[in-house]
């Protein structure tokens, strides 16, 4: 996994920004700027070994958890939707809805009974 | 942490076994609305029987090792066995049709390699409204948003 400095400078020129105010901003000095595009991995070396010892790229194991957020967010925009739509739902109920709706059908009904027999417990 | 010891593999055979054996039945009940995706806590499945005197019934507990219990005065039908603990009889649902006009209606919902009929959110919210109950009435409100959510989210444009 290495740097790709032309996708970077192309996310820059998209996002109006130089590349110098970036690394201030994200507080990453230019030295280590330049090490980290020299490097041949900027995965830790544990990662990598387990990876080829594999044989997959490292993606296949990673989770970003960037994609987490963005999945949340768009999950909330329908939630916002579906509230302007029909006002006055409880709009946690929406969002968990549209979460369980993302999920096997196995999923949700494990979750139904996992917190069913939880409060049952803590009765 | 979800506790993966609920509703495993013995579970999912008994409703595997119950459609092999061509049982009529389907899943009622909070159960039932949680796995359309409301957020709903339950502890037991509702199995809606349309006769619970169908062979198949007994062929599906005789091999996951359960039994059924006959009725006896106040006490409806039960299963027991560990592998059949989560499952509850029912032979009538208030506020609804009959079975055969439900069933026909039903939501067949995917599991591994077979699918089993569920009754429909709409139907479940009749059927709550009808027995009116506390514990009925409390789950109305969430049950309600949870079909406009469904309805809403069915409507939206698929991405490809």
């Amino acid at each position: 996994m290495q740097m790709d400095t032309s996708k970077l400078k192309e996310l820059c020129r998209k996002q109006r920004i130089r590349l110098r105010d970036l690394l201030n901003e994200a507080k990453v000095s230019r030295t280590a700027y330049y090490s980290l595009t020299r490097k041949e991995s900027v995965l830790p070396k544990s990662v990598c070994r387990i990876a080829r010892r594999l044989g997959v790229s490292p993606i296949r194991f990673l989770e970003d958890p960037a994609k987490s957020v963005e999945r949340i967010r768009e999950l909330q925009a329908r939630t916002d939707t579906i509230c302007r739509r029909h006002p006055g739902i409880d709009r946690d109920v929406a969002l968990r809805t549209l979460m369980n709706l993302e999920l096997p059908p196995i999923e949700r009904l494990r979750k139904a009974l996992i917190r069913g027999r939880q409060s049952h417990i803590h009765r | 942490m979800a506790d993966n010891r609920i509703f495993t593999a013995k579970e999912l055979s008994f409703l595997r076994e119950l459609t092999r054996n061509k049982v009529p039945f389907m899943i009622v009940g909070l159960s039932a609305a949680a796995l359309q995706g409301a957020p709903m806590v339950t502890q037991d499945v509702d199995l809606w029987f349309r006769n619970i005197d169908h062979p198949g019934i007994r062929k599906a507990l005789n091999k996951l090792g359960g039994t059924l219990v006959e009725p006896i005065a106040l006490n409806p039908p039960m299963f027991a066995g560990k592998n059949v603990e989560y499952f509850d009889i029912v032979l009538t649902v208030h506020g609804v049709d009959s079975f055969d006009k439900e069933v026909k209606a039903a939501v067949k919902v995917p599991f591994a390699g077979f699918s089993v009929c569920v009754l429909p959110l709409e139907r479940i919210i009749a059927s709550k409204r009808f027995l009116n109950r506390e514990k009925d009435r409390m789950a109305l409100p969430a049950l309600k948003t949870a079909l406009k959510t469904k309805r809403a989210n069915e409507r939206r444009p698929q991405r490809h």
